[in-house]
């Protein structure tokens, strides 16, 4: 049967992420989440099984942290979990990842399709669908609003700015999915207890033979304070208007 | 996976998570499910914790809990205007390093995650994010749980829902909640580091305190409560909602000038609220339990049974709730047949010593029902003290009279203040 993979990543929840006074982040208290777009590609991979009559296999790369991840993808509707553990994650750069996923897919046998969100939540870089691409030597469909299946040809809406294109392509391929794609349901409870029983197969890092040394490095990482000027108005009601009036036009925002 | 389970518990909070343990631990299949995104995360609790009812529940397990600080220092606060009265009861023997400290400051969020994944690690199969709807009846049993569209079967489902039970509610055993008989409480947890907490406090490195407060609630039924945790404190105040609506006040503005009393405020200065959250507790004690807390194929324990215990100078509900689910799960394993697990489960409560611990404290609701404790109490016994401590040069009031001026200014009598005495010799 033909296995569609839903990669995701397990990021930090934004509510959590504290920036202190001296602008330093401290992800410290943060719990892990699945990235909200990925929650979208998640649930195209299931749909796409349903189509295909196929399989949907959710696909991670991550430190320890992303066990937690496991029954919360399986909730989801995919039907096996694949977890690659390594703590290069921590400090993974986009070729990084899309290597170590690359690899984790060639293990999965007669992969159809791979499914990606456009980006992930927290960074949004844009690369991992093109770069597993790359690897695989497989076609790539980014901005996916829509996917339709004819046997085993895939027709995909793809959307931009103001334009909606339509490809086909034939599997298997890669393709980088929109939020809009669908609406990911939250699990109910026999897909929660289905979950945890589902199979699971972790791949070390190390065990993978690719190289997972970054090529880019973090340097910093800082907390960002919008400047605001906090121009307070008091007085009547009609100098408060004038003056706010003025005040935009100062700014050239009216 | 079969769709039935030999128990559904409903709620992951100490009631829930210690009755899977339990049930768990004891080979039964069972279901843990819960409506928050991860046990705990909108739990809301002062936060003191009495370890017996842990190690009640396994031994070992407080080494490796989720705990804030032993409670090393018991205070007592009352406020009168700017003034204030603290008592601080140091006993050294509540931690010592040969036994399991009597008592702990918690955050619940953490605690409450924790307790569950024991129960996971013992085979429960916890269901979070998952909020139960209703009860599957059958032929008058009780049989199994809707939640969403799915429906899930069980030999025996326990209510663990907490206050105001839903579940009881739909069972038929508990009425819709009397404005009268439950508090409400808001609480802030404000993040310090442990030097500040420990100089403020007077503590040491791995010493805690925790402090009920009286005259914090501007006359309303009610009253404070502080504790400091490792590197936060936790500070709030719970109130009669009846009373609050009457006295046209709102229980937020209460609180923030609670917090800016001076007293207080020099505890809190420079803190970070990272925590704020509003709950229900009920206040009826004894006569707060539900007439039956059992109906064939289901139990309610912890808050959803009306198990807690405030008198005032502490509240008591985390240990009811764990205590209630040992009970409920050793009924449910002991039954040969659902329908005797409700009679079980009553003589558990007994035995452990939990009801008649709620019979004897029961007096405590009448003295918390005088309504002059709030405020006028905590003014005479502050303004004792200005007297007591005033010197200015001149020939001073005799304490007798200074004291018998006081409970004038307070609109209050000797006689009053010796009813209130006798009452409270009788209910201790
Ligand atoms: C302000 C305040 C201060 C307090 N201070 C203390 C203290 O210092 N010490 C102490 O011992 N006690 C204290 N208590 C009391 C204590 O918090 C409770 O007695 C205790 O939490 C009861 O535990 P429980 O497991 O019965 O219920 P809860 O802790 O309320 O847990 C119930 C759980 O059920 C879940 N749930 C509810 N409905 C559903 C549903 N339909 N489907 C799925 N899940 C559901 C909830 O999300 C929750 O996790 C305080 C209470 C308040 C409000």
């Amino acid at each position: 049967m033909s296995r569609i993979v839903a990669c995701y990543k397990w990021v930090a929840e934004e509510a959590d992420i504290r920036i202190n006074a001296d602008l330093s982040v401290d992800l410290s208290k943060a719990k892990g989440k699945i990235s909200d777009y990925d929650r979208n590609a998640i649930e195209a991979a299931v749909q796409a099984a349903e189509a295909l009559g196929g399989k949907a296999v959710s696909l991670t790369f991550g430190t320890q942290k992303a066990k937690a991840s496991l029954k919360d993808v399986l909730s989801r509707g995919p039907e096996e979990g694949c977890w690659v553990n390594g703590e290069e994650a921590d400090n993974a750069d986009s070729s990084v990842t899309a290597r170590a996923l690359a690899a984790a897919i060639k293990k999965i046998e007669d992969v159809s399709l791979i499914i990606c969100a456009e980006g992930a939540s927290d960074t949004y870089a844009r690369q991992i669908g093109p770069r597993i691409g790359a690897i695989l030597n497989l076609p790539v469909i980014t901005s996916v609003a829509k996917m339709t299946f004819v046997g085993e040809t895939l027709q995909a809406v793809r959307k931009l700015d103001d334009c909606l294109q339509t490809v086909e392509v034939e599997l298997p391929a890669v393709v980088a999915v929109l939020p809009e794609i669908n609406s990911a349901p939250i699990p109910g409870l026999k897909a929660v207890m289905a979950a945890g029983k589902k199979p699971v197969t972790e791949y070390k890092s190390a065990d993978l033979g690719v190289d997972l040394t970054p090529k880019t490095q973090v340097t910093a990482f800082k907390g960002y304070v919008m400047q605001r000027k906090n121009i307070i108005l008091s007085g009547d009601v009609g100098e408060n208007v004038a003056a706010l009036v003025a005040a935009l036009r100062k700014e050239g925002v009216l | 996976m079969s769709d039935k389970f030999d128990a559904i518990i409903i709620g992951a909070g100490p009631a829930g998570s210690a009755c899977a343990y339990t049930l768990a631990k004891a080979g039964k299949e069972v279901a843990l499910i819960e409506r928050g995104d991860t046990p705990g995360s909108k739990n809301v609790t002062g936060g003191r914790f009495y370890t017996y009812a842990l190690e009640m529940l396994d031994e070992k397990l407080c080494e490796e809990a989720a705990l804030e600080r032993p409670v090393t220092h018991e205070q007592f606060m009352m406020l009168g205007g700017e003034r204030s009265i603290t008592i601080d009861y140091h006993d050294p023997s509540f931690h010592t390093p040969e036994s399991v400290p009597m008592s702990y400051t918690i955050l619940r969020a953490r605690f409450d995650e924790w307790l569950a994944q024991k129960a996971e690690e013992n085979g429960a199969l916890l269901a979070c994010g998952i909020k139960v709807d209703d009860l599957l009846e059958e032929n008058g049993k009780i049989v199994g749980i809707v939640a969403g569209e799915d429906e899930m079967y069980a030999d025996v489902v326990v209510a663990a829902d907490g206050v105001n039970s839903f579940m009881g509610q739909k069972a038929g055993l508990i009425k819709d909640l009397d404005a009268h008989t439950v508090g409400v409480g808001v609480k802030e947890v404000i993040e310090l580091s442990p030097d500040v907490i420990e100089a403020r406090f007077c503590l040491r490195s791995g010493q805690g305190a925790a402090r009920m407060i009286l005259g914090c609630t501007e006359g309303i039924h009610g009253g404070g409560f502080l504790y400091t945790n490792q590197e936060s404190i936790s500070l709030g105040c719970v109130f009669m909602p009846d009373q609050v609506a009457q006295y046209k006040k709102s229980v937020h503005e209460i609180y923030q000038n609670m917090k800016m009393h001076p007293s207080i405020y020099s505890l809190i200065e420079g803190g970070k609220t990272i925590e704020y959250g509003a709950h229900l507790v009920s206040e009826a004690g004894y006569r707060g339990i539900p007439s039956r807390l059992h109906r064939e194929g289901f139990l309610m324990a912890g808050d959803a049974a009306g198990l807690v215990m405030n008198t005032g100078y502490s509240i008591r509900g985390i240990d009811l709730a764990m205590v209630s689910g040992i009970a409920a799960a050793k009924a449910i394993i002991r039954a040969a047949h659902p329908y005797e697990a409700g009679p079980l489960y009553m003589k558990e409560l007994e035995n452990t010593g939990l009801i008649p611990s709620m019979k004897k404290m029961d007096g405590f609701f009448d003295i918390l029902e005088t309504p002059w404790i709030y405020d006028r109490v905590p003014n005479l016994a502050t303004g004792v003290f200005s007297d007591l401590f005033s010197v200015h040069g001149q020939v001073p009031q005799s304490i007798k009279n200074s004291v018998l001026q006081r409970i004038k200014e307070n609109r209050l009598s000797l006689w009053q203040l010796a009813k209130l005495g006798l009452k409270g010799v009788k209910s201790l």
